[in-house]
């Protein structure tokens, strides 16, 4: 499987359209239209990349995921935003849950939060109720997340896919919080395994499985046993970028936040 | 015993209190603008082993071969509250060796044995990547090359280890030797406080 | 011989009174400097508190285990007091100097002390901070408002200086660690001709003005050309460049033959002590009245530093050979009657 750059949204300046200091993160809905959370707004791109929509948020927006009913949630430090058509319309405030919201997936009856500074995912009914915690203390330390941030991904089994740069896994885990199996592991040389300190910083899932490295920058699919599909390496992006958001929509295109270019980049596979 | 003498000996007193004012004058102006003491410091910002965007190789040694002192006056220095306390450390590890049975690469980087690894925490006596490490620098045994900051900055680390001065080694020359070989003008002056403080890399991205 | 009139048996009356107050005034002088600098000193901070941005790192209660982040190392210079004390040491040496000098005319004790003034301010502070190379960090300081020195900077540089102002070079003679070594070493001295000796005297000069010239320039040229350039400091320090210490060597070796070459014609410090020398109150000197004209205080005076008979005040180093080789100087340490300086014959 390859890939090939389409597109280049955004990009650093100060425009509309454009980004002026931070890109942290991007998710795509059903209908093709990008989201990217930045600077102190979320910035709503249509498919051929004009500006489709845009607006601030209360606190430096670390997540954004737009859900089925079209509200979009904005994760930040310490709350979750929810906003419809771009107002606010509520605020699920908690600093010891929600100390910082950089991933936030939806399963069917759930809001999933991953919180990087207690290194957990919450999981949240719709009214932002907690109802349990996955992924601290499993087995015995939980997520090792030196780099700040906890993404995660959920496939249509509603398995919950979190990548543990410490370990340099992902790990999946039932909605109730058990653990039940990881992929990958260290491995310098090898482009199956994933290297540095702490790999893979972001994870996404489509039909399957999307992981973002840093030092090195790389973006790899596997399939959910764990087999090398895909490596977009290299040049793509800027060597120094960290911590890349990572959005797949349908039709299986790749949208991959570039955090030193401050873009948005659009890959699409193609046959070979 | 004569005007003579008298005359001499007047001028002998004016002449050294002529120079007794101006030793005294350009004292009392030196004194009235003095501080405490300036030292030598490593920029961070512009050393080329903890700035962004210089992934080169082994990095630069300047430090360790130009410093007057016998092993040079500056040291690599963990900054544990910044470290990851990653199970496999680019700053202990080799980490372009090859992986040994274990999960970890095979080599240490530090040529001088300098870094120690210890696990900290609630250990996992099963799965020993499953960890947290402490990673602590001897300063007996490192020399400042370098090569644990290059690994350790980001975004490979966290950029936890900078290389900085060691007051109870460093001479504090008037033009130290580092400053004047380094080709990034990464010595600067500061005073004795500011020096001793960490600093900070600014990140262009997130 | 003894040009100019005698000295009058009432004159000395006076000056024996002064002379037992200067002591106790130069004490005073030395514990008001001392408080001066102790007043306006900081004193180290014990606690550096730093704000970091501490979300990505583990923090010790995820960490768990009863883990706490360990104290990171903030390796202190030397404290202050004690460059305080280097200051109060280096007052305290000229002031034993000059009263071994000029009091006790006795060379033994010159050499222990600068024995001690060797192994103090030459091996332990490896010959750091030291007058000579002050007067760099001095012009820098005059010329460029964003440049100060601490005061103990200062201090070291004025004292010496002061010191000659009344009593001639003690600090060469017992303090200056480059000149104790160089006078340790002292074999065979040969005595240079008058005109080779005024020459290369000339050198010191231009050290001085190249070194004033390189200091003033912008921060970046700047460049401290007495510290780079001390042969001695390699060998202060047990390490070094090869060349330096070669040339440290050179100079010892050098110095063997040729009496303490590096004072007489280097030392860009001793240029400003042989001129506030020249303006002593009081110094070494060859008493006209009491001398015989024997000329073995010349002979032993490895720097040219007496001519017909009478001390050229900025050129002696404050050895005291000429008091050891002196036959009379029995008695004459033991006299009552202070020294008297005649106008025409000292310099």
């Amino acid at each position: 499987m390859q890939y090939r750059k389409v597109q280049v949204i955004g990009g650093r300046g100060e425009g509309p359209d454009r980004f002026r200091a931070e890109l942290q993160s991007v998710a795509v809905d059903s209908r093709g239209r990008i989201y990217a959370a930045g600077d102190s707004e979320i910035k709503v791109f249509d498919a051929a990349g004009a500006i489709a929509r845009r607006w601030s948020t209360a606190k430096p927006p670390l997540a954004v995921a737009p859900a089925a009913d079209g509200s979009v949630y904005v994760g930040e430090a310490g709350q979750i935003e929810i906003f419809s058509n771009g107002r606010l319309i509520d605020t699920w405030r908690n600093a010891q849950l929600l100390g910082r919201v950089t991933a936030i997936r939806f399963t069917e009856e759930s809001v999933l939060a991953g919180d990087a500074s207690d290194r957990a995912i919450r999981r949240l009914d719709r009214h932002g109720k907690l109802l349990n915690t996955i992924g601290k203390d499993n087995p015995v330390n939980g997520l090792l997340i030196p780099n700040g941030v906890v993404d995660l991904g959920v496939d249509g089994r509603g398995v919950i896919h979190a990548a543990n740069p410490g370990k340099h896994r992902v790990e999946q885990y039932a909605a109730d919080g058990r653990l039940l199996g990881h992929i990958g592991r260290f491995n310098g040389t090898d482009p199956a395994g994933f290297t540095g300190c702490c790999n893979p910083t972001n994870v996404a899932v489509g039909e399957c499985l999307y992981t973002a490295e840093k030092a090195g920058p790389r973006v790899k699919a596997y399939d959910f046993s764990g087999r090398l599909l895909a490596v977009i390496a290299g040049d793509a992006f800027d060597a120094n970028c960290k911590n890349m958001s990572i959005a797949v929509d349908a039709r299986r295109r790749l949208y991959v936040a570039d955090t030193v270019k401050l873009a948005i980049l659009v890959f699409e596979e193609v046959a070979g | 015993m004569s005007a003579d003498m008298t005359r001499r000996g007047l001028l002998g007193n004016a002449a050294r209190g002529a120079v007794l004012l101006t030793l005294g004058g350009g004292t009392g102006f030196l004194v009235r603008k003095a501080h405490g003491q300036v030292v030598w410091q490593v920029d961070v910002t512009r050393c080329l082993n903890s700035r962004l965007g210089e992934v080169t190789g082994d990095g630069c040694r300047l430090c360790t071969s130009e410093c007057v002192v016998g092993l040079s006056a500056v040291r690599a220095v963990n900054e544990y509250s910044k470290c990851g306390r990653c199970s496999i450390c680019p700053a202990y590890f080799d980490i372009t060796s090859a992986v040994d049975e274990h999960g970890l690469p095979s080599e240490k980087l530090c040529p001088r044995d300098a870094v120690t690894r210890t696990p900290i925490g609630k250990v996992d006596p099963e799965d020993p990547a499953n960890n947290y490490y402490e990673y602590a620098i001897d300063e007996e045994k490192c020399d400042g090359c370098g090569r644990c900051a290059m690994r350790c900055k980001e975004p490979l680390g966290l950029g936890a280890i900078t290389l900085r001065v060691r007051y109870d080694r460093c001479l504090n020359c008037n033009k130290c030797a580092i400053s004047r070989a380094c080709p990034q003008n990464a010595f600067i002056q500061l005073p004795i406080e500011q020096a001793l403080q960490a600093q900070e890399v600014k990140r262009s991205g997130s | 011989m003894n040009a100019g009139p005698q000295g009058g048996a009432g004159f000395p009356a006076c000056r024996r009174n002064r002379h037992a107050g200067r002591p106790a005034a130069l004490a005073l002088l030395l514990a008001l400097f001392t408080s001066l600098v102790l007043s306006v000193s900081r004193a180290p901070a014990q606690a550096i508190p730093y704000q970091r941005q501490v979300q990505t790192a583990p923090q010790p209660d995820t960490i768990g285990g009863g883990y706490k982040t360990p104290e990171v190392q903030r390796a202190r210079p030397r404290q202050y007091w004690l460059q305080v004390l280097d200051v109060v040491l280096l007052a305290v040496a000229m002031c034993v100097t000059v009263w071994i000098v000029l009091k006790r005319r006795n060379r033994k004790w010159v050499v222990v002390t600068a024995a001690g003034s060797l192994a103090y301010f030459g091996f332990y502070r490896e010959g750091c901070i030291c007058p000579i190379g002050s007067i760099q960090n001095v012009t820098v300081a005059l010329t460029d408002p964003g440049y100060s020195i601490p005061i103990v900077v200062t201090a070291t540089f004025v004292l010496p200086l002061a010191v000659a102002l009344f009593f001639g070079r003690a600090f060469c003679g017992g303090v200056c660690p480059l000149g104790a070594i160089q006078e340790l070493v002292v074999l065979k001295p040969i005595r240079t001709p008058r005109r080779l000796d005024r020459a290369l005297g000339l050198l010191k000069y231009v050290y001085l003005g190249l070194a004033i010239l390189f200091a003033v320039k912008p921060a970046l040229a700047r460049d401290f050309l007495i510290c780079r350039f001390d042969p001695f400091v390699g060998l202060f320090r047990r390490e070094g460049a090869p060349h330096m210490l070669m040339l440290g060597g050179a100079f010892l070796v050098g110095g063997m033959f040729i009496g303490r070459p590096y004072c007489r014609y280097l030392c860009p410090y001793g240029a400003l002590l042989s001129w506030c020398s020249r303006l002593a109150y009081r110094g070494v000197t060859v008493t006209p009245d009491k001398e015989l004209d024997c000329g073995l205080c010349a002979g032993a005076c490895p720097y040219g530093a007496i001519e017909e008979m009478r001390t050229v005040r900025w050129d002696c180093l404050y050895c005291a050979r000429c008091y050891a080789f002196c036959p009379r100087d029995g008695q004459l340490a033991r006299a009552k009657a202070p020294l008297v300086r005649l106008p025409g014959a000292t310099s």
